[in-house]
């Protein structure tokens, strides 16, 4: 299964690539109302894949016959105020978290430095998770934020 | 507007979007995985740092398929940069260059600091574009929502204080 995850994570970087999702002009352009592109392209990709999920949650069951398991993202305070900090961060570096291993791919020098920050950043998060619980009221450690 | 990495057209907003798609029901119904990418870094965290956050059962279990795929991602840039047949290493960065012009130590800085807001702010949100913007929007989940037009307001607001304030 390794290799189908790699050819999937291709394709996804391949599509983000060459659609200006992983480009800083289109980035700006995005948050400046200057341009249609990602807001067609989140759009037309959120309202295919809510078909898509209808369909495979309505059989119930993977191509291999497993029952199929979304996990559940809590609500949390954390949902708003990460939020935030992350539009922050993509109007900054001009990508989120996926294209900044695109832009690496693509040979921008400076995604590097913007994968170091992402690693720290989410490094101090954990560190600090006891710590943001208590402040923020987070859910428990073993729950976490939820991945994704 | 063309691509900063060659002149090719860029894809169709809606060819993209259906490839998007694609990749994402193909990981739930062949992997029975939701997609994310954001608790990549927690997955990469994991392999050095040993807080009990990152050594979590949750964590560990995902590295299995998204290190694979964070790989995928790199290569993926790779084939489509290199798809001109003329792959660079660049510094280019566009609009940025003519309104900001940092060289590339302030550059890097810059990329450093938008870097430890998106590692931070994704993986307080529990989530990032794909996470909840995707997945969770197509799935109508309310933290999703709530994250997707968080981060849309913040980027938002970035961008006009620096391209129509600070460097107007």
């Amino acid at each position: 299964m390794t290799a189908v995850y790699f050819v999937l994570g291709a394709v996804f970087g391949f599509v983000l690539s060459r659609s200006g999702a992983a480009d800083y002009n289109y980035i700006q352009m995005m948050f400046l109302f200057e341009s249609v592109q990602l807001y067609g392209i989140i759009g037309s990709a959120v309202a295919l894949t809510s078909a898509g999920l209808w369909a495979i949650k309505r059989g119930g069951r993977t191509a291999t016959g497993q029952p199929i398991v979304i996990p559940v993202k809590p609500l949390h305070r954390g949902n708003v105020i990460g939020g935030l900090l992350f539009g922050v961060g993509w109007s900054m570096a001009g990508m989120c978290p996926g294209p900044i291993l695109v832009n690496i791919g693509e040979g921008k020098i400076y995604a590097v430095a913007a994968l170091a920050g992402a690693l720290v950043g989410a490094g101090a998060f954990g560190a600090l998770y006891h710590r943001l619980q208590e402040v923020l009221g987070l859910p428990p450690i073993n729950v976490g934020t939820s991945g994704g | 507007m063309p691509l900063i990495i060659d002149t090719l057209p860029p894809l169709h907003w809606f060819a993209a979007g259906a490839g998007i798609a694609a990749v994402t029901l193909i990981l739930l119904y062949v992997g029975n995985r939701r997609l994310g990418v954001s608790s990549g870094f927690e997955d990469v965290c994991s392999l050095v740092l040993p807080q009990a956050y990152f050594q979590r059962g949750v964590v560990r279990a995902g590295r299995t398929w998204r290190l694979p795929f964070l790989a995928g991602l790199v290569a993926g840039g790779f084939v489509s940069a290199a798809l001109d047949g003329d792959w660079n290493l660049t510094w280019n960065l566009g609009v940025f260059d003519a309104a900001i012009g940092f060289g590339p130590a302030g550059k890097l800085a810059w990329m450093f600091v938008g870097g430890l807001f998106i590692g931070f702010g994704t993986r307080l949100a529990g989530g990032c574009t794909s996470g909840h913007g995707i997945f969770g929007m197509s799935n109508f989940e309310l933290p999703s929502l709530l994250t997707t037009l968080s981060f849309m307001a913040g980027g938002i607001v970035t961008t006009h204080l620096v391209y129509r304030v600070v460097f107007g």
